[in-house]
């Protein structure tokens, strides 16, 4: 393999360690949630994702990042096709067509991959781009592509994973110079696309949602339930938590998707305050050092590459756990690292190897 | 060579992406400290609500007992199918769904399921075994509905002494608003009339309670903890079984009331009031059609007319004015008056109802057959302030304070009263109609049945009561009547049923002492317009205690329209006591001899 045995004094090892306890954090957690119920036995899954997930880290690792924005525009063709595959051929699984099925793999959810594919064209366009500042023209085309790509996934339905380009988009195209005064005016446009979506795209469902969010005493047996149930799990657990396994929220199975995309209102139930500051601390951790990394890094495309990719993760964590503090609509976006899904967890360590491997490789040619 | 690019306006920009993060995670922790720290007791409690439900265990009521151990009132066990509406996710559809199962109709009101102080609604009460086994068999589909095993009250004699022992239900939200009822919780079975509800706290015990863990779908996971209800003590009354059965039997059929009492002591050996309801009908919850006929019933079967009917005291209030005028010395044993069969009172021509006359005749002989003239000369003598002193100190007109709810005091005029109330001045002619029982004299059974008690005693009032204990001394107050008093009147009402009004309560071999009397509904004109008509025929009185010598028993029975003392009341009273004291039946009023109607 071509790689440099130089390069593994760089690996940033505090950011893997750190990625690596919030897994376990996360695995013991499922357990907590699951035990004894319908889902007992899923952490081993989780486990066997994340240890398929280091596996892909690694890889990732010996690949040279400027060789993979390079050949974006190939792997983008590829994330496309695969999209529409899964929305044409995917089975419908819970009224979506989200995933494949690959076997021994499982479920796999081309939409997690999108994420990297489309970090690395942002980072290799914005990267071409050698001005100090940039127009709105010059982010048509690159926004053109992210657009397709959320669409895709949009009408899987998913939300939740299409959102997170966004922030993506925007970080990128703001390090790449684009003024604030376009950086607002594509919100604007963001929000009026919204609206329109609003009126006439959107699932009772959805709408539901933000109705139980804006007054969620209205249906306090209905959609709302899930924001109260939580705010109620969290804020029980105190300041100490009601101990491992006590929660009463999260073992009576008054948490819904408490395993996937509540697991955060789990470890506050049960680790009180004390556990919920040691997990954010962690997560700071991580994401600082990934836009440490996006300093540190030797060109444009690397800064770009890092920056898009924690842009995303640093959205899904304060995002989620926000929702789970009841100060957002719920929305269906896993917590990175912890959240119990095969796919999540690969595509958050698939990330992290594009940032170790940034990193790694900054004073290399 | 190495080609590094300019980096520091990236740089720049990294760094304000990487301070806005982790501000952003600055301001969700503060928000945990918000919810986890600042809030944690109002979120413990939701969490607390959210997962414990508590289910009362009731406490069995205490059961009651004749004076002899028989059982008057008991619990069965009994099956009540209940609704949750805590955790139900769509009740309106777990509602429709166990009343279609149980064949109930829509009669599940949303209000009732909704009520924000319930948390489980009784859907069927007393259901059957068959209900219990629909239920039973869906407990995983429909969690929301259980069965609860509760006790229920159960009146083995059905309507038999109903007014005195009541009946239950739920308490209402002004009972539970009331003091009495100070923490009772909504919900409970409550004493609803008779000595169920005067001695409700005594029977009702205390409630224990059941916590239970229960999860998001509303099933039980583990017990938290349990308190054993304690049941509510036995009580046992002063009611002889014997002679309640006695008098059952003798007003069967008629409209009206009988009660006795131990004339020593007060206590209540039987008390019937006629028509009776099954008290049954109420323990499992009445239904609203059932008790609708019950209240718009025009003969008033939930009336306990011993102690709510009121009715003019009639001839057997000559008794009183008799005690009255031998107490003060108006009159003596001896003293006597002519009887032409009428008396010119302050210009009003007033009638005996002999109209010939009963002659010139002594205390005695005008108390044996009632004669209204010579209590006119006794009245106007006594004069209406001594009448009403005299009445109100043998407990006519106020409360006897029996140990039953919704007691009237009846009403004895007096010229203040009417002054008062009426705002006219007492006239004299209004004397001579209290003397013999009639004006606006109003009296009840119960009280009638204390002043037979009181001739009987040697003199003491006697405070009526149902629960047996230890005797007090506030059960008898004497009433410092001369002992040639009371047995001038004592010999007077002997002779009521030796040889006058009185003699169809005749008993072979055995002295009755009594007084009848009858009590106008309509004014003595409309009636002689439509003789017939039953609604108009004067109420039957008979007072009595027995055996005369040696007193153990003092009665007063009304027969509602039973036109005199002498035809209905009396026979009654006589089948009782031979019932009650086991002598032969007295012969059937068919064959009795014709005896004149007593006074009106």
């Amino acid at each position: 393999m071509a790689i440099d045995r130089r390069l593994l004094l760089n690996v940033d090892w505090g950011l893997l360690l750190a990625a690596l306890l919030l897994s376990g954090i996360g695995v013991l957690t499922i357990l907590s949630a699951t035990h004894g119920g319908r889902f007992a036995g899923i952490h081993n899954r989780q486990l066997y994702a994340l240890g398929l997930g280091l596996l892909g880290l690694l890889i990732t690792l010996t690949l040279d990042y400027r060789r993979l924005a390079d050949r974006s525009p190939l792997l983008y063709v590829g994330i496309v096709a695969a999209l529409l595959g899964v929305l044409l051929f995917g089975p419908r699984i819970a009224g979506t067509r989200r995933w494949f099925l690959m076997g021994p793999l499982g479920q796999v959810q081309p939409s997690e991959f999108a994420k990297l594919v489309v970090a690395l064209l942002l980072a290799k366009v914005f990267s071409e781009y050698r001005r100090e500042t940039l127009g709105l023209r010059d982010v048509v085309a690159p926004g053109a592509a992210v657009g397709l790509v959320i669409l895709l996934i949009a009408a899987e339905p998913d939300l939740g994973t299409a959102a997170c380009l966004v922030p993506m988009f925007l970080a990128v195209a703001f390090l790449a110079g684009l003024r604030m005064r376009a950086v607002l005016a594509l919100l604007t446009v963001m929000v009026v696309t919204g609206g329109i979506w609003w009126q006439f795209a959107a699932m009772p469902y959805q709408k539901q949602r933000v109705y139980n969010f804006l007054e969620p005493g209205r249906d306090p047996q209905g959609a709302g339930w899930q924001k109260n149930q939580s705010q109620i799990a969290v804020g029980s657990g105190g300041f100490l938590g009601k101990g491992y396994r006590q929660g009463s929220q999260s073992q009576l199975g008054y948490l819904p998707a408490r395993q996937t995309d509540f697991i955060f209102s789990v470890l506050a139930e049960e680790t009180g305050f004390l556990g919920v500051a040691v997990v954010l601390g962690l997560y700071l951790f991580v994401l600082w050092r990934s836009f440490e990394t996006a300093l540190l890094a030797r060109d444009r495309v690397g800064a770009f590459v890092v920056a898009g990719l924690t842009a995303t993760l640093a959205f899904q964590v304060v995002y989620n756990v926000a929702m789970v503090a009841g100060l957002v609509p719920v929305k269906g976006l896993p917590l990175p690292l912890m959240s119990y899904g095969g796919s999540s967890v690969l595509s958050s360590l698939l990330s992290l190897g594009l940032i170790l491997n940034v990193r790694m490789r900054r004073f290399a040619n | 060579m190495r080609l590094y690019e300019d980096l520091r306006g990236v740089q720049q920009r990294v760094s304000v992406l990487q301070s806005g993060t982790a501000g952003l995670l600055g301001l969700l922790l503060a928000a945990f400290w918000y919810l986890q720290v600042v809030r944690v007791g109002y979120y413990r409690m939701l969490a607390e609500n959210n997962h414990k439900r508590e289910v009362r265990i009731p406490a069995s009521r205490g059961p009651i007992f004749d004076r002899n151990g028989r059982i008057l009132v008991e619990n069965r066990s009994s099956f009540n199918i209940v609704l949750s509406t805590e955790h139900a996710k769509d009740l309106d559809h777990s509602a429709f769904q166990v009343a279609s199962l149980l064949g109930l109709g829509r009669e599940l009101s949303r209000q009732r399921l909704t009520g924000p102080r319930f948390r489980s609604v009784v859907v069927k009460a007393d259901a059957s075994e068959a209900d219990v086994a629909v239920i039973e068999a869906r407990r995983l589909e429909l969690p929301e509905a259980s069965v609860d095993v509760v006790p229920l009250r159960s009146y083995p004699l059905g309507a038999a002494a109903a007014h005195v022992l009541g009946r239950v239900g739920e308490a209402t939200e002004k009972q539970l608003e009331s003091k009495a009822f100070e923490g009772v919780d909504p919900g409970s079975i409550v004493g609803q009339a008779g000595i169920e509800a005067h001695y409700n706290r005594l029977l009702m015990g205390r409630d224990g309670y059941r916590r239970a863990i229960v999860n998001s779908r509303g099933v039980e996971v583990r017990e938290d903890s349990r308190q054993l209800p304690t049941d509510g003590p036995a009580a046992t009354l002063t009611l002889d079984g014997r002679l309640q059965a006695a008098m059952e039997e003798a007003m069967a059929g008629l409209a009206g009331s009988a009660v006795a009492l131990d004339p020593q002591t007060g206590e209540v050996l039987g008390m019937v009031s006629s028509p009776a309801y099954d008290p049954n009908l109420f323990s499992a919850g009445i239904d609203l059609g059932t008790w609708s006929s019950l209240v718009r019933d025009p003969k008033t079967p939930l009336i306990n007319r011993v102690i709510q009917g009121q009715y003019p005291a009639g001839s057997t209030f000559k008794v009183v004015t008799a005690l009255a005028a031998l107490q003060e010395g108006v009159i003596g044993a001896s003293t006597s008056f002519h009887c032409p069969g009428y008396l010119n009172v302050y210009g009003t021509l007033r009638r005996c109802h002999k109209a010939d006359g009963h002659g010139t005749l002594d205390l005695a002989r005008a108390i044996a057959l009632s004669c209204n003239v010579y209590f006119y000369q006794v009245g106007v003598r006594l004069e209406i302030e001594r009448i009403s002193r005299y009445a109100k100190l043998l407990g006519l007109g106020g409360a006897t304070g029996i140990d039953l709810p919704g007691e009237v005091s009846g009403l004895i005029p007096s010229p203040e009263w009417k002054l008062r109330v009426l705002k006219t001045p007492w006239f004299p002619g209004e004397t001579v109609s209290v003397a013999i029982g009639q004006g606006q004299v109003l009296v009840t059974p119960m009280q009638m049945a204390r002043l037979a008690a009181v001739v009987a005693n040697g003199g003491y009032l006697v405070r009526p009561h149902l629960l047996r204990g230890e005797p007090t001394g506030e059960d008898r107050q004497g009433l410092d009547l001369k002992p040639a008093t009371l047995e001038t009147v004592r010999a007077a009402m002997l002779a009521v049923v030796r040889e006058g009004t009185g003699r169809r309560a005749q008993l072979p071999g055995f002295e009755v002492a009594g007084k009848t009397g009858s009590s106008q509904v309509v004014a003595h004109e409309r009636l002689e317009r439509d003789k017939t008509a039953p609604e108009l025929q004067p109420h039957g009185w008979f007072l009595c205690f027995a055996p005369a010598d040696r007193p153990r028993i003092a009665m007063a029975v009304l027969v509602e329209h039973g036109r005199s003392g002498s035809e209905s009341a009396a026979p009654v009273a006589g089948r009782i006591l031979a019932r009650y004291f086991g002598l032969a039946n007295p012969s059937p009023p068919a064959a009795a001899p014709a005896i004149p109607p007593d006074g009106e």
